[in-house]
C-alpha cells in the first residue's frame, strides 16, 4: 500500500505536466486538474487507512537502502496533515472550476496550482530533510507566481515581497541542513534522530535546531516573521488564497512538531516555552489586526495569523492532551478558514471591481440568503460556538490547558477568542445585513458556491460527530510520543 | 585553506546581506544571488575537505586515500538550480513591476500599505 504515498505527490505533479499539453483546451485542463486533486485526496485517505491498520508506511525511492537513498515516510502525523491538505486543495480546484476570475482562464493556472499541491504533500511525506527543502521551494515558487498573476494588480508587489522574505527562510533552512550534515553526516531525519538520541549533542546541532525553527516559524507566519502574510494572502486569487491561508501555513506547524517530537526531544521543553510566548503574542496581534482592517479578505488573513497562535499554544503546553488539541485545532481551522475565504470570494466576485474592501462590499449580500447563512455558520464556527467543529477544537484546547494548569495563557487565549466572534459578526452584518449604497453596483451571478457548501457541511459534520477526529488525534500523539517507532520503520530494525 | 574558505564565506554573507537591504530592487536581487552563492560555499565546506581523491567509484582504486564526499556536491547542484530559478523569477518580477509601477525603488512600491 505504500505506493499510495507516491500517488499523493506524483498524481498532481504528472497532471501538471500533462495539463500543459492541453493549454488550448481550458475545459479539459480544468477537469484534468480537478480529477488529479481528487485522486491525490483518495490516495491520502488510503495512506491514512493503511497507517491505522499497520503502522508507519515507508517508500524508498529507487529502492536504495535508507541512509543513502531518499525515503518517503507516512506516519500518522504526516497522514493526517496530508488528508487535511489534499481535502482543501481538492476543494480549491472545485472552486476554480466555477470561478470567473481572469487568472483562472490562464493556461498556466492549473499546472501551477497542482505543483503547489504536490509540493505541499511532498513536504509532509518526505523523510529526508534536504528533500523537504526542495518540496517547500516547489510550493513557494508555484504560489508566488500564482499571486503575481492575480487579478489584483498589487499581487506583483506582494509576490516580490514574499519571494525575498521566503528566500531568507530558505537560507536559514539550508544553513540548518548544512550544520546537521556537518555534525552527523546524514540527511535522513530518522537517522539524525537516532544519532541525537544516542550520542552527546554538539553545539552545531543545537544551532541547527534554531535555524530550522526560524525557517518553520517564517513559513507559518508566526509573530516576529508575520509581516508578509496579510499582504501576500490578500492579493492572491480566491482559490489560491483558500489553500495558502489554511494549509500552506500549516507546513511550518508540521515541521515544528517534527522538530520537537522526533529530533530535538531533549531541547523540546525550551522550544515549547518559546512557542507558548510567540503563540500568545500571535493570537493578540492577529485578532486585533483582524478587528481594525479594511478588507474582508485581509481580515481573514489576519485571523489565520491569530488562529496559528492558538495552535502554537497547544504545542507549547507540550502535554499529550495539548498536542492532540493542537492537531484537532489545525484540522478544523483549515476547513473553516478555506470555506470562509471561498464565500468571501463569491461575494467579491459579484462586485464590479472584484474587491473585498469593506467600504465597497457593504450590503452586497443583502438578498443572498443562502450565502449569508453559509457565512454565518462559518463565522460562528471560527469563533467556537457549538455545535460546530470550531467549538470542538476550542474545547479540546481548553481541557488541555486546565490539565496542564497553564492558567495565565488559558485566560488570555479564551479572552482573545471573544475578539474572533466580534470581528466575524461585524463583517457578517456589514456584508449581509446592511442596506447597500445607491452607487454600489453588483453583477447578477458570482462564483459557484458548491465547494464552500461542501466544506461547511464537513465543518458541521465534524462538529456533530467529533469523536473520530479526537480519537485519531490521540492516536497520532501516542505514536509521535514514541519516536522509536518512526526510526525503526525508516531504518528497518 | 579552511580558514581562508571560512573568511571568504563570511565576507560573501556580509556582502549579500548588505546588498539585500539596499533600496534599489535590482541591487536587492544581486544581494539575493550573492547570499545563495554564500550558502553554496557553506554547503561545500560541510564535506569537501574530508577526502583526498575524486569521489567516483573506481574498482581498481589501490590507494588508501579517502574519496571526497559526493553528497555535498549533489546538494549544491540542487541548491544552484533552485536558487537560479528563484532569481530568474525575481528579475522577471522586477521587470514587470518597473513597467507597472514606474519605479525600481522599494520606497515607490508600497501601495499595499494603504
Amino acid at each position: 500500500m505504500n505506493v499510495l504515498i507516491l500517488g499523493t505527490i506524483f498524481i498532481p505533479l504528472g497532471a501538471a505536466a500533462v495539463s500543459l499539453l492541453f493549454a488550448r483546451y481550458l475545459k479539459v485542463q480544468h477537469w484534468l486538474g480537478f480529477l488529479a486533486g481528487v485522486g491525490a485526496w483518495l490516495c491520502s485517505l488510503g495512506v491514512l487507512a493503511a497507517n491505522l491498520e499497520s503502522g508507519p508506511q515507508v517508500y524508498r525511492l529507487g529502492g536504495w537502502p535508507t541512509p543513502f537513498g531518499i525515503v518517503l515516510v507516512a506516519d500518522l502525523l504526516a497522514s493526517i496533515f496530508a488528508v487535511m491538505s489534499t481535502t482543501v486543495v481538492a476543494a480549491g480546484l472545485l472552486y476554480a472550476l466555477g470561478c470567473k476570475d481572469k487568472v483562472v482562464s490562464y493556461p498556466t493556472f492549473m499546472p501551477l496550482f497542482l505543483c503547489m499541491g504536490a509540493g505541499l504533500n511532498g513536504a509532509l511525506f518526505t523523510g529526508d530533510i534536504f528533500t523537504l527543502f526542495v518540496f517547500i521551494e516547489l510550493m513557494v515558487i508555484a504560489s508566488v507566481v500564482l499571486v503575481a498573476i492575480s487579478d489584483n494588480r498589487l499581487g506583483l508587489e506582494a509576490a516580490i515581497k514574499y519571494l525575498l522574505i521566503s528566500s531568507m527562510g530558505t537560507l536559514f533552512l539550508l544553513i540548518g541542513i548544512g550544520a546537521l550534515y556537518a555534525t552527523f553526516g546524514t540527511l535522513t531525519m530518522a537517522d539524525i534522530a537516532r544519532l541525537l538520541a544516542s550520542g552527546e549533542r554538539p553545539l552545531l546541532a543545537q544551532a541547527a535546531a534554531v535555524m530550522l525553527m526560524c525557517a518553520f516559524l517564517l513559513k507559518s507566519a508566526v509573530f516576529p516573521f508575520h509581516f508578509w502574510q496579510p499582504d501576500f494572502h490578500t492579493t492572491a486569487p480566491t482559490p489560491v488564497h483558500s489553500v495558502l491561508s489554511s494549509v500552506v501555513v500549516k507546513v511550518g506547524i508540521y515541521g515544528l512538531i517534527r522538530l520537537i517530537t522526533l529530533m530535538f526531544i531533549a531541547e523540546a521543553r525550551l522550544i515549547e516555552n518559546l512557542l507558548l510566548i510567540l503563540g500568545v503574542i500571535s493570537i493578540f496581534f492577529g485578532s486585533l489586526g483582524a478587528l481594525r482592517t479594511y478588507d474582508a479578505k485581509r481580515m481573514l488573513a489576519y485571523s489565520t495569523f491569530g488562529q496559528i497562535g492558538f495552535i502554537l499554544v497547544g504545542i507549547g503546553w507540550g502535554a499529550p492532551l495539548a498536542l492532540a488539541g493542537a492537531l484537532v485545532y489545525a484540522v478544523n481551522h483549515s476547513f473553516i478558514k478555506s470555506a470562509l475565504l471561498m464565500i468571501t470570494g463569491t461575494i467579491s466576485s459579484r462586485t464590479l471591481g472584484k474587491t473585498a474592501r469593506l467600504s465597497e462590499i457593504g450590503g452586497v449580500g443583502q438578498k443572498l440568503v443562502y450565502t449569508s447563512g453559509l457565512y454565518f455558520v462559518g463565522g460562528i464556527a471560527l469563533a467556537g460556538v457549538p455545535p460546530l467543529n470550531g467549538f470542538i477544537s476550542k474545547v479540546t484546547l481548553v481541557q488541555a490547558g486546565i490539565a496542564v494548569e497553564g492558567w495565565l495563557v488559558l485566560g488570555l487565549a479564551v479572552g482573545a477568542g471573544i475578539i474572533t466572534l466580534l470581528y466575524m459578526m461585524r463583517t457578517w452584518q456589514l456584508i449581509f445585513q446592511q442596506e447597500p449604497d445607491e452607487h454600489t453596483k453588483t453583477k447578477p451571478a458570482g462564483d459557484s458556491l458548491l465547494a464552500p457548501t461542501l466544506l461547511i457541511a464537513l465543518c458541521l459534520g465534524l462538529g456533530l460527530y467529533a469523536a473520530p477526529l479526537i480519537d485519531l488525534a490521540n492516536r497520532v500523539v501516542a505514536q509521535i510520543g514514541e519516536p522509536q517507532l518512526y526510526i525503526q520503520a525508516v531504518l528497518g530494525g | 585553506m579552511n580558514v581562508l574558505f571560512a573568511i571568504a564565506t563570511g565576507i560573501m554573507f556580509a556582502l549579500g546581506v548588505f546588498q539585500l537591504l539596499r533600496r534599489d530592487l535590482i541591487k536587492t536581487a544581486m544581494g539575493f544571488y550573492i547570499l545563495f552563492t554564500a550558502i553554496n560555499f557553506l554547503l561545500l565546506a560541510v564535506g569537501a575537505f574530508d577526502g583526498q581523491i575524486a569521489a567516483y567509484v573506481d574498482a581498481n582504486n589501490q590507494t588508501a586515500a579517502q574519496p571526497s564526499d559526493p553528497l555535498v556536491q549533489a546538494l549544491i547542484l540542487t541548491a544552484i538550480v533552485i536558487s537560479f530559478g528563484s532569481y530568474a523569477l525575481l528579475t522577471a518580477f522586477i521587470v514587470v513591476s518597473s513597467r507597472r509601477f514606474r519605479t525600481v525603488s522599494t520606497d515607490g512600491i508600497d501601495r499595499l500599505q494603504r
